[in-house]
């Protein structure tokens, strides 16, 4: 029976123009998200490349400067940004701390759209500024760009539950089931070899569409067969999840009408309603504390440390003797006080940041818990992360980049508490930033999609063992 | 090689087949005659394994339909009254599939000789079958049962809608495969056609086989006369 389904189902689609027209559709889809995301990418990467250059021009400058006066030139510049001065390095010469994109990043825009691919983090700036505490779930996330994530994950199922939700209704209400049942055949595997061959030749259609855009836009991606191909393997068992209840809905409800309706029902359950109950239990079971109460509280806290720098100042030293020395012509200005009020901000902040910070936590473990129970979120979650765009890439990169500014100004600072100046010898030393990405898998992901598939063609598996027979 | 025993089906409250007992054996035609709902049609699906019967056997080559479904499906064939076959496919192709699932693979050659013994025009065998009329799709389905060497054929108002000339050839058609030993049940409301090719011809009404006779044994008048007073008609 299979070999001659597959051939008349084959002539059938192509016949009534299906094979055709979804290839039409998933060529311009896939083609205008690919094309959309890349854009966006590049503008990434320019922004970043742009950055990096300007960076590059300043420390040229910067060093003709400090080179002129380590010849003992005069040069007109305002005192305050004179490179020798370790502060004016830790200000006005910040290294790029850049978060560059994937080469996948063009699949999905992820958390790319809210935040900042590179920061240029400075001595007097203080790590607030890098709290992402507008940082969401990945369920918001669901409502983003046109990218190739969002056709996956919202299309995919709509083009799936077109192709197969009258597979078996139509024959009944054709007529030709009747025929088809009076051959000694057992209906329910007809069924399932006519929804899996749909499986087959859909699977077949992305495969080759995907990968004749990918060809035309991003061909380096076949340099690393291991990315193409877990994007291959996300998606199929992802679209394998969608057959499985076209399957079910096939079996168990009756019309075409019915059908379709119990399967937009489905699909508004599993990418629109899920997603947006777990965000709604996330915020009510962890709600975020104010984030104006923290700006209030930090605003008076410098306030407060402010009013008695120099006591701070006296305690920071007895704290950090190392910044400390014997030297009797040492001097204390502004920034000796300010690094040192800046340190005591930030210990004492520290709780009430920790607070948003636990909550974020809570919110997205929370997410992370039940992500489960929708299967278009664990797909979004994964492509956000073949991307490198997920929640997690940038706390990572969040993480990093707080290291980063830390090592910056203990680096600089040790110039200015020992009174040294910064030298052009001390350029090779600027510490640099290199973002390190966390390895990442979507084994798991995968193997949910299949488990939550499997467990549901279970019951319909069980149903195919009974005898068929015609509503009475 | 058809057979009913007590068959009976009750759907809530009505009785749609009331202790129907039927025989046709081997190169015979009965044709079922009766009014709607006189269970001619409930006869027919719970011969072919449609709906389960309330009580009573249907068998087929004496093996009841329900606990040899696949077996008995082996030796039948079925042509509703509207045969829907697959529009997109052609003549030859609709037949390769239907026999194909059915386990029969034949040649091209093969397959073309089941259509021209079912009287179909060798031009039309690679046309789709949605260009073809109700007289040509039944000839198809008949070509699917000669592909399947059917013992039994079972037709629901086969000749319902057919012009005489196309209603004249089905007839020939199905005395050739009387001729061949296929035991055949007809359910239909035309009398005149049942008169022309049936070997027995029953007259049901409520689910009840109220009259018998045998084809060569009842003239078409009488055969009305007795159909009306059975229908209660007054002529």
């Amino acid at each position: 029976m299979l070999k001659y389904n597959f051939k008349y189902e084959l002539k059938f689609l192509l016949r009534s123009r299906w094979i055709q027209l979804l290839y039409i559709i998933l060529l311009i889809v896939f083609g205008f998200s690919v094309f959309n995301g890349k854009q966006k990418v590049d503008k990434i990467k320019n922004t970043i490349v742009a950055a990096e250059k300007q960076v590059k021009e300043n420390d040229i400058m910067m060093l003709k400067l400090i080179d002129s006066i380590e010849q003992g030139y005069k040069v007109s510049v305002p005192r305050w940004t004179v490179p020798t001065n370790p502060m004016a390095i830790g200000n006005y010469h910040p290294r790029v701390a850049a978060m560059k994109p994937l080469q996948l990043s063009f699949i999905s825009t992820g958390q790319a759209d809210l935040y900042t691919s590179y920061i240029k983090p400075t001595v007097s700036a203080d790590d607030y500024a890098l709290n992402f505490t507008e940082m969401t779930s990945p369920i918001q996330l669901l409502f983003g760009s046109f990218d190739l994530a969002f056709v996956i994950v919202y299309l995919i199922p709509l083009l799936i539950i077109a192709f197969s939700f009258n597979v078996f209704s139509s024959e009944k209400e054709r007529g030709s089931l009747r025929l088809i049942a009076s051959q000694p055949i057992q209906i329910n595997i007809w069924l399932l070899q006519k929804l899996g061959l749909r499986f087959f030749w859909l699977s077949i259609i992305f495969i080759s569409t995907i990968t004749i855009i990918l060809l035309i836009v991003s061909s380096e991606i076949f340099l690393q067969p291991r990315i193409y191909i877990t994007l291959l393997a996300l998606t199929l068992a992802y679209m394998f999840f969608w057959f499985v209840l076209a399957f079910i809905i096939n079996i168990w409800v009756g019309s075409s009408a019915n059908n379709a309706v119990a399967l937009i029902g489905l699909w508004i359950i599993f990418v629109l309603l899920v997603p947006s109950v777990l965000n709604q239990l996330g915020n009510t079971i962890y709600p975020m504390p104010s984030r104006t109460l923290m700006i209030n509280e930090m605003r008076a806290k410098k306030l407060e440390v402010t009013e008695k720098q120099d006591e701070i100042l006296d305690n920071f030293l007895r704290d950090h003797p190392e910044y400390a020395t014997n030297d009797p012509s040492q001097t204390t200005g502004f920034y000796h006080r300010y690094i040192a009020s800046q340190k005591l901000i930030k210990e004492e902040m520290k709780p009430l940041v920790n607070t948003f910070e636990n909550q974020l936590k809570n919110q997205q473990n929370l997410t992370r818990s039940l992500k489960w129970i929708s299967p278009a979120l664990i797909m979004q979650e994964s492509l956000n992360k073949l991307a490198g765009n997920s929640t997690e890439d940038y706390e990572n990169y969040r993480i990093q980049v707080i290291n980063f500014a830390e090592t910056w100004r203990e680096y600089l600072n040790t110039f200015l508490f020992n009174n040294l100046d910064f030298s052009t010898n001390d350029y090779i030393n600027l510490p640099k930033f290199e973002m390190i990405r966390d390895k990442f898998s979507v084994t798991s992901a995968i193997l949910t999609l299949l488990l939550i598939s499997i467990s549901l063609l279970l019951p319909g598996l069980v149903f195919l063992n009974k005898d068929f027979y015609f509503d009475e | 090689m058809i057979t009913t025993n007590n068959l009976t089906k009750i759907y809530g409250e009505q009785k749609a087949l009331d202790q129907l007992n039927l025989r046709v054996n081997q190169g015979e035609i009965y044709c079922l005659l009766g009014a709607n709902g006189a269970g001619k049609t409930t006869t027919i699906n719970l011969l072919l394994g449609f709906i389960k019967p309330t009580s009573g056997i249907a068998l087929i080559d004496n093996m009841s339909v329900h606990q040899n479904s696949q077996e008995t499906k082996k030796k039948l064939a079925y042509i509703p009254e509207n045969l829907m076959l697959y529009s997109s496919l052609t003549a030859i192709e609709n037949l390769d599939y239907f026999s194909g699932i059915s386990k029969k693979e034949f040649s091209k050659s093969e397959l073309e000789t089941f259509l021209i013994d079912a009287g179909l025009q060798k031009e039309v065998f690679n046309k789709r079958i949605s260009t073809f009329s109700k007289g040509m799709r039944q000839k198809v389905g008949i070509a699917i049962a000669l592909a399947k060497d059917a013992k039994a054929l079972l037709l629901d108002e086969p000749t319902s809608g057919l012009d005489p000339k196309a209603s004249n050839e089905f007839g020939l058609l199905l005395q050739k495969l009387c001729k061949k030993g296929v035991a055949t049940l007809m359910a239909t409301h035309d009398l005149f056609r049942a008169k022309e090719v049936a070997t027995s011809i029953g007259i049901m009404k409520d689910g009840k086989l109220k009259e018998q006779f045998k084809g060569d044994k009842i003239s078409l008048s009488k055969l009305e006369k007795v159909y009306l007073n059975t229908m209660d008609y007054k002529s």
